[in-house]
């Protein structure tokens, strides 16, 4: 019965597709350009009837293009038609932009074997406790987290059913929710960069892989933020989905040490430390350890001091003498010291993120050419120090304050397992992105060292061994052939296409519509979204965009936005039953009585979500253009 | 038969093996250079050409491999609905149509391709010049490995036709292998099990009480 309605579906989406032009196609007058639009509608029906898509393009490209050579010169059309072939494919061997596929991939297939996953998700449920519907939002940050640096859909939504499921089942989570906040959760990855689904989009359109970087970020964030909201809005009115936590599941046991000096000076860490340093009795606790916890204790202040320190430095850094070498460290520095401080959740995050672009906006002139400043002669001629540092300061003390104030010995516990599991991921990102957006590195170099991060992750982990890396290796071959030589078809596929005139008949009828700009954004949109059903993004992003994006400069609509709606419409195509591929890896990792209808029935509230965000993305594009605008404008 | 098959399944996941570890190549060489460009400040122009190589040839070489994993992407909003005799039927009919012309014309035009670069001796344009004809031959050689693993393909769909079975091919690492992530995060059948009798109870206390407050 469900098989019959599956097929149903797809033959109607199939007649859906082929029925509109075999109709309206002027058999009488064929010109090429129609030619071209059979092209299009016959690959889309080729590619549901379940023939690996690469190929399908490739070959459909190989004969269509000999239609077009030959309908000009017959006798040359061989040699031209392998011409073009053998360019086409050799441009995808050197894209330059394609190589960070690989690098990419390879480094979430590490970080994913790294194991930290079951760390990472008990230390956000502890430090999130006090939130309404907190193992939620913790799933929902540990899926962001780790499907950022990985990537992997199936692998995330499986390793989360595995581990959140049964916590949130536990707890008295309603099974919609619970499988709706994996669900949407583990697809967070695709939009939230460093992910290939830009850089694909990026190297079809023709549009800088930095600049949708930079420009994905924020959307990302709000989509994450919109599905928290939900989460917590949920929890707090209908308490029975989403119960509280139990004490006993928020009973964190302290090491013998830290709680004998809880008990004998304070539960409060910087009086209980300082207790115990002074105090005369000794309980049995080293001093060694004393001054380890200490330390641990202090490294949000050390990284607040170094992060003002950092700020004042930038500030007040004298415009007149400007050394390249000085430059980079700085700004090296500035990008790590920002990670640190961003990921310890000091409420300085906006300002983090704002001012080191900002003072490095101060004019430039070139090094005088004899020689470079010492640093003593530099600090001579600093500016004086801006007013808002001194506010920026006064914030950051008092919330240093108000956060040693509550920091209590349990709470170190949880900082400890944040430590060993949230920083080293979060820093890893942010390290990745921000020397890609802060244009300290290319793509490629930092995907690279992203790369040789997994596998310092993995060993610092104690996961990396020999078939770890065998296997991640061979993971990497496959999934980048298969992006790749998509690319391979579809470059030859667009060829073929454009030779035809295919693109001018597209351009003819569209602008023959006269639609306004806000029109045809939502026509577009709306297509690709009916596309995400029978077809996969990356068939979508190699197939359509090089249709629509020639079209974008008749609308005045910016390549880069495009993209990002793109990134974030073809989200919800993960989402939409039936075909969302995250239902099923879930199912297959869920108790049996969870059904596909409960999994479903869980994804659409976020999907709604999706769209929404979809919405306030369009009607305030500055979500998106904000960053690279600052940036490289 | 079978063992034909197999045997040249094994030999494309050869090729796409060896060439896979050009990643780890691929990692360390341009970690080196970042190091040494921006630390040592001493830049090889060469880097830029070879990595680029070692993509090209990583990803072209593994073509045939993930063809004989089944890892080339395909629409299965039908395909995966058909029996195993309509899909064999389909995918026979479209390995013809499209497959063997697109890969034919692609390994042939990639021959002379290449036979034209190593006439010239062809080097990269760079301070430091590579032989690039090498690299251009990566293009016939993934080309015809990819026709004969299709070939394959092609007789293991006339055997599916014959049988109503697709005919077996040799595991190989998984994205998404369920036992070992169920192993990597230590749950086991049993637990979910256990936690399956929660999900019934729930499931009897919603239908009980209707819908509470929905």
């Amino acid at each position: 019965m469900k098989l019959r309605k599956e097929l149903w579906f797809g033959i109607t989406l199939m007649a859906a597709i082929l029925a509109p032009t075999l109709v309206f196609m002027p058999w009488a007058e064929m010109t090429n350009g129609h030619l071209g639009l059979l092209m299009l509608s016959l690959v889309v029906v080729a590619i549901m009837l379940g023939f690996p898509t690469a190929f399908t393009l490739m070959g459909m490209g190989v004969i269509f293009a000999w239609f077009a050579y030959h309908n000009a010169n017959p006798e040359i059309a061989v040699r031209q038609t392998l011409d073009l072939m053998v360019q086409r494919a050799y441009s995808v061997m050197t894209n330059d932009v394609l190589i960070s596929i690989p690098l990419f991939v390879f480094m979430g297939y590490l970080v994913e074997r790294a194991n930290l996953i079951a760390k990472l998700f008990r230390a956000l449920e502890l430090a999130l406790a006090r939130l309404p519907g907190s193992l939620a939002v913790a799933t929902l940050v540990t899926c962001a987290v780790f499907a950022t640096a990985t990537g992997i859909v199936g692998a995330v939504v499986t390793l989360m059913g595995l581990l959140a499921l049964p916590a949130m089942l536990h707890s008295g989570y309603d099974i919609r929710l619970s499988a709706g906040v994996i669900t949407a959760g583990g697809c967070l990855g695709i939009l939230i960069p460093p992910s290939v689904m830009l850089i694909v989009y990026g190297a079809t359109a023709g549009v800088s892989v930095v600049q949708l970087y930079a420009g994905a970020f924020f959307p990302g964030i709000m989509l994450a933020g919109l599905y928290i909201i939900y989460v917590t809005i949920v929890a707090k009115l209908r308490p029975h989905l989403a119960p509280p936590l139990p004490m006993a599941e928020r009973h964190i046991d302290l090491p013998a040490a830290t709680a004998a000096l809880r008990d004998t000076y304070s539960h409060r860490i910087i009086p209980g430390l300082i207790g115990a340093l002074k105090g005369g009795r000794n309980l049995g606790v080293p001093g060694v350890d004393i001054v380890k916890q200490g330390v641990i204790a202090l490294l949000p202040a050390m990284a607040f001091v170094l992060f003002m320190g950092l700020v004042w430095n930038l500030a007040t850094r004298p415009s007149e003498v400007y050394d390249t070498s000085g430059l980079v460290e700085m700004g090296v520095s500035a990008d790590t010291q920002e990670s640190t401080t961003e990921g310890l959740a000091e409420p300085k995050d906006e300002d983090a993120v704002q001012e080191p672009p900002g003072a490095d906006s101060a004019p430039a002139t070139p090094a005088p050419a004899d020689a470079v400043p010492s640093p003593p002669a530099a600090a001579a001629e600093r500016l004086p120090t801006p007013s808002w540092f001194w506010g920026l300061l006064a914030a950051g003390v008092l919330s240093a304050i108000a956060f040693y104030s509550i920091f209590t010995f349990v709470r170190l516990e949880v900082f400890k397992m944040l430590l060993a599991s949230f920083f080293p991921l979060s820093m890893m990102i942010l390290g990745v992105l921000g020397s890609i957006v802060f244009g300290l590195a290319t793509p490629t170099e930092a995907a690279a060292i992203g790369s040789l991060g997994g596998i310092l992750l993995a060993a610092a982990y104690r996961q990396l061994n020999f078939t770890v890396v065998k296997e991640s290796v061979f993971l990497t071959a496959k999934t980048s052939a298969m992006v790749c030589w998509l690319f391979v078809g579809s470059s030859i596929f667009s060829a073929a296409f454009a030779l035809l005139g295919g693109q001018q008949v597209v351009e003819h009828w569209v602008l023959s519509m006269q639609l306004t700009p806000v029109q045809f954004m939502l026509l577009a949109q709306f297509i690709i979204f009916i596309l995400g059903w029978p077809l996969e993004w990356t068939e979508i992003i190699v197939i359509f965009m090089p249709i629509f994006i020639p079209l974008l400069a008749h609308f005045h609509i910016d390549p880069l936005f495009f993209g990002l709606l793109v990134a974030l419409n073809l989200q919800t195509a993960f989402l939409s039953p039936p075909v969302a591929m995250a239902a099923f890896y879930l199912k297959g990792v869920a108790p049996k009585h969870v059904t596909l209808n409960q999994i479903f029935a869980g994804m659409l509230p976020f999907m709604a979500i999706q769209v929404l965000a979809l919405g306030v993305l369009y009607a305030f594009p500055e979500i998106g253009l904000w960053l690279p605008k600052v940036l490289y404008q | 038969m079978q063992k034909l098959l197999l045997f040249v399944d094994m030999l494309s996941t050869f090729a796409g093996h060896v060439f896979a570890w050009a990643i780890v190549a691929l990692t360390a060489l341009i970690s080196w250079e970042v190091f040494s460009r921006y630390v040592l400040n001493v830049p090889h122009p060469w880097v830029l050409d070879a990595q680029i190589m070692l993509y090209g040839a990583l990803f072209m070489m593994a073509g045939a491999y993930t063809l004989s994993k089944e890892g080339h992407v395909r629409g299965d909003v039908l395909y995966s609905f058909f029996s195993p005799r309509t899909q064999a039927g389909f995918d026979l009919v479209l390995y013809i149509v499209f497959f063997l012309p697109g890969i034919f014309a692609l390994s042939h035009a990639g021959w002379i391709f290449a036979n034209e670069s190593l006439a010239i001796n062809e080097k990269t344009f760079s301070p430091d010049p590579l032989p690039l004809w090498p690299f251009k031959f990566i293009l016939p050689a993934a080309g015809y490995g990819l026709m004969l693993q299709g070939i394959v393909e092609i007789i293991r769909c006339v055997i599916c036709l014959r049988d109503g079975k697709w005919p077996s091919r040799v595991d190989d690492v998984e994205e998404v292998d369920v036992d070992k992530l169920k192993a990597m995060v230590h749950v086991s059948d049993a637990d979910i099990a256990a936690v399956d009798t929660l999900v019934v109870q729930k499931e009897e206390a919603h239908r009980a009480h209707g819908r509470p407050a929905q």
